[in-house]
């Protein structure tokens, strides 16, 4: 049975909510939200923009979804972000790989230092129950410091005026881009790999245990399904891709390892996760919508000078009524 | 005798389901009433509404001539009304005094005044054979001891009507006797009962009346001495079913299961089976019989590879097994007490629960097998008549029955060489249980080793050919079913030790 009428109708309360909110301080929030649509759908900058913002979400909604199927509550994706991004910098900055090898290489490396940020809580949970809420959470900190702290010492560039920046990227460090806006190759990645996920979420043996782990951990040990493994396994994969999105924020998007790469994907990954069920295809459709939600927050602070944590009002919103939505429907 | 208590035309729906259509049931004063009928079938929600847990959506309750309303267990209570329910409602931590005074305002109150409490119980206990100790702690006492407590608790606040929703559920035959006895005594002295049971034998050995109900509806009202077995039996079920199949005889062949001085520890770290060692051959059922709660979750969970073996061994078919994970000891089938909790992925859908541990021999290259894993599903919920409305509904919405057969389904289409099956039939109505214990024989007559772990003596000695005991983690004596009977197996139980007859 899957249940489409807590998302709809958590969108929905949102949307009211903010509505109020936007009344509140003397804006009209049906125009609000016919200015946020217009902006993000109606022109060809809008829409490369809306993809943009849709790329990371997508994979920190991967990143969120997967050990969700397995019952498991990864909140670190923004950590394995930043561990990502910082291992494709290193590679990007450093390593003289010749062009045909340099994505590859970064995206690769990227791909395994989000794995180890989220190998840490997967092997805590699985050998010793550790709680991996809480690791996963606290570790985002060390991962955002650790980068915070490279780009102010070790890492900071030559030609940077004194910003914590690192120099830019070699040009074949960067993800090709089309239609001279930020549109970039990033985008096409995610959906395929989107897909993948899809698959063998659904399709294959492995999907078929990590469901069970997720449904009945009793179950599971019931009918000989390594739990242990199916935890470190759905962690790992996960964090994969989370790393992935730190990647490809730095080469695709800015171009330069610095501080705050990331405006909280790692956290919507959450929402987005929660509102596909943790569907791998469905994470496609709501990073999208809150993909939109980015864009048009920044067009309602360019317009109204609405801050823009309005898009964090929303998204929280959002994971609240999902949640009182769920345990409504438990209680029949 | 007098009218105590009428309900008239009682409804109530849960959502589309109705618990109540039109009940009218009438009990008098001075009466054990029995109140029968299979699970589901409307008895525990009918005393609910008269207890005031429930508000029903049509119908009135008269009581002692008036017309009542009660809003809460409180009003019901004050009205004297009493109800011990299925799972007590003690708290662990207190003693028996305190316990019984929760709530109820002594004399003096907001003292309590100990001494007219004790000299209260005293004469309750007196005038119903009623023993308890009155300052122990309620976790030190012994399931029928609770039960005591539960009554007692009732009886001191004067109740006029006691509900006891099925009471001899968790007792050994000889608490079972000495509750009848308390409960006729208790009758003399002018209380009136209400009996809330599905076992047929009980009901027609302590009632005066029963009350027989079916799917929500009321079947009809007789009169105990007037009736018998086969009579009620078609009452609750609609027809005529034998219920007492047994299984015929079978020549035993090789030794299947060996379990050896077995020692398995509990969650807390405690011996909860302690040194166990039986064997059991091929066509044979090996019944063990216990109170819940004697080492057999423990015992269980050890054989079928999901509980570590802290000493002792474990041979299948001439294997040492003991060390070996669930994967590796497929020819053991498991039907676990907890069918919902263990047994079943309940979100999942019935295909999924039907492959939940086959799934990986449908794999064809990264991928499963959807369509053969289908097909075979189609096959299984045929020759098991699970009734689904699709293969892809979620398992958790079946029926307690139709999860059970799911589950036999997916243990004994792998034509395992032991079935461990932990309290089969529990919480089934009467065709689910027929369907159940059919089913077991069927595989035990292909050749398959059964060890039966059940509370239920009747099922016990239906079924097994020998019987075994056990308590606080030890077996005490292993008999064949000719040689036991049920006062020697129910002294067993409550703890009794081995008699050599």
């Amino acid at each position: 049975m899957r249940d489409i009428i807590t998302p709809i109708a958590s969108i929905a309360a949102s949307l009211v909510v903010v509505g109020i909110l936007l009344a509140a301080i003397g804006i009209n929030p049906l125009e609000a939200y016919a200015v946020m649509f217009t902006s993000s759908f109606t022109s060809k900058f809008g829409l490369a923009e809306l993809c943009v913002k849709t790329t990371p979400l997508i994979f920190t909604g991967l990143a969120v979804a997967i050990p969700l199927k397995a019952g498991l509550w990864n909140i670190g994706a923004e950590g394995q972000l930043y561990m990502g991004a910082f291992a494709a910098s290193v590679v990007a900055l450093y390593s003289n790989l010749p062009g045909y090898a340099m994505l590859p290489a970064m995206f690769l490396i990227a791909a395994i230092f989000g794995m180890g940020w989220a190998a840490i809580p997967a092997v805590l949970r699985a050998k010793f129950d550790l709680n991996e809420i809480l690791s996963t959470l606290l570790l985002n900190y060390v991962a955002i410091y650790w980068v915070e702290y490279m780009v102010y010492g070790p890492m900071r560039g030559k030609e940077v005026y004194n910003f914590p920046y690192t120099d830019l990227f070699p040009d074949i460090a960067t993800l090709p881009r089309f239609f001279g806006t930020r549109f970039h190759l990033g985008f096409f990645i995610a959906i395929i790999i989107a897909i993948a996920i899809y698959y063998l979420v659904n399709k294959t043996d492995f999907g078929f245990s990590l469901r069970v782990v997720g449904a009945n951990p009793r179950a599971a040990d019931y009918a000989g399904i390594s739990r242990q493994k199916v935890i470190i396994y759905s962690m790992l994969l996960g964090g994969m891709f989370a790393g992935i999105a730190g990647m490809i924020e730095v080469s695709g998007i800015q171009l330069r390892l610095r501080p705050l790469i990331s405006t909280g994907y790692g956290y919507a990954g959450i929402p987005v996760a929660l509102l596909a069920s943790g569907d791998p295809l469905l994470v496609i459709v709501s990073a999208t919508l809150f993909g939109f939600l980015y864009v048009g927050g920044s067009v309602l602070q360019t317009t109204y000078s609405v801050p823009v944590a309005i898009v964090y009002v929303f998204q929280s919103l959002i994971v609240l009524f999902i949640i009182a939505g769920q345990s409504l429907r438990r209680r029949g | 005798m007098e009218t105590l208590l009428e309900m008239r035309n009682i409804v109530k729906r849960f959502g589309n389901l109705v618990a109540n259509d039109h009940i009218d049931f009438e009990v008098r004063r001075g009466e054990i009433h029995g109140l029968l009928g299979e699970n589901g079938a409307g008895k525990t929600t009918l005393m609910n509404i008269l207890y005031g847990i429930y508000q029903p959506d049509e119908g009135e309750i008269i009581f002692e001539g008036k017309k009542v309303r009660f809003k809460s267990p409180k009003d019901a209570i004050s009205a004297g009304i009493g109800m011990v329910h299925q799972h007590f409602m003690l708290v662990p931590r207190m003693n028996v005094f305190q316990n019984i005074v929760l709530g109820y305002r002594t004399p003096h109150d907001p003292l309590i005044n100990q001494k007219w409490v004790e000299e209260r119980v005293e004469a309750l206990s007196e005038k119903y054979g009623i023993d308890v100790a009155l300052y122990e702690t309620m976790m030190n006492l012994s399931v029928g001891e609770e039960q005591r407590v539960e009554i007692l608790k009732a009886l001191f606040r004067d109740v006029k009507l006691l509900i006891l929703d099925e009471p001899t559920a968790v007792l050994t035959p000889q608490e079972v006797d000495s509750l009848f006895y308390a409960l006729k005594s208790m009758t003399k002295s002018g209380l009136t009962i209400i009996f809330i049971t599905h076992k047929l034998k009980e009901a027609l050995k302590v009632t005066d009346r029963i009350t027989v109900l079916r799917r929500g509806k009321k079947v009809g009202s007789v009169k105990t001495s007037e009736t018998n077995e086969r009579e009620l039996t078609r009452m609750m079920v609609g027809r005529d079913i034998v219920l007492d199949i047994t299984k015929p005889p079978r020549e035993f062949g090789k030794e299947v299961l060996r379990v050896e001085d077995l020692w398995v520890k509990d969650e807390r770290g405690n011996y909860a089976v302690k040194g166990v060692s039986f064997s059991i051959r091929e066509g044979e059922i090996l019944g063990i019989a216990g109170i819940s709660g004697n080492g057999q979750r423990e015992l269980e969970e050890a054989i079928a590879g999901l509980r570590k073996v802290e000493k002792g061994r474990i041979i299948l078919d001439g294997q040492d097994i003991t060390k070996k994970g669930v994967m590796e000891r497929e020819n053991i089938a498991y039907i676990p007490e907890d069918r919902i909790g263990v047994g079943l992925a309940p979100s999942l859908s019935v295909l999924e629960n039907l492959m939940l541990k086959d799934f990986k021999k449908y794999r064809k290259g990264i991928f499963l097998d959807f369509g053969e894993m289908e097909k075979r599903g189609r096959e299984l919920i045929e020759e098991f008549s699970v009734k689904t409305p699709s293969l892809h509904s979620s398992a958790g919405a079946l029926s307690g029955g139709n999860i059970q057969r799911l589950i036999l389904a997916r243990e004994l289409s792998r034509n395992p060489r032991l079935i461990i099956a932990s309290q089969p039939t529990r919480g089934l109505d009467v065709a689910g249980i027929d369907y159940v214990r059919r089913r077991l024989i069927d595989a035990v007559m292909k050749g398959a080793a059964v060890l039966l772990i059940s509370e239920d003596l009747d099922e016990i000695f239906q079924l097994a050919d020998r019987i075994a005991v056990m308590y606080e983690g030890e077996i005490r004596g292993v008999v064949d079913r000719e040689r036991a009977n049920y006062e020697k197996v129910g002294y067993l139980m409550a703890g009794g030790l081995e008699v050599t007859a």
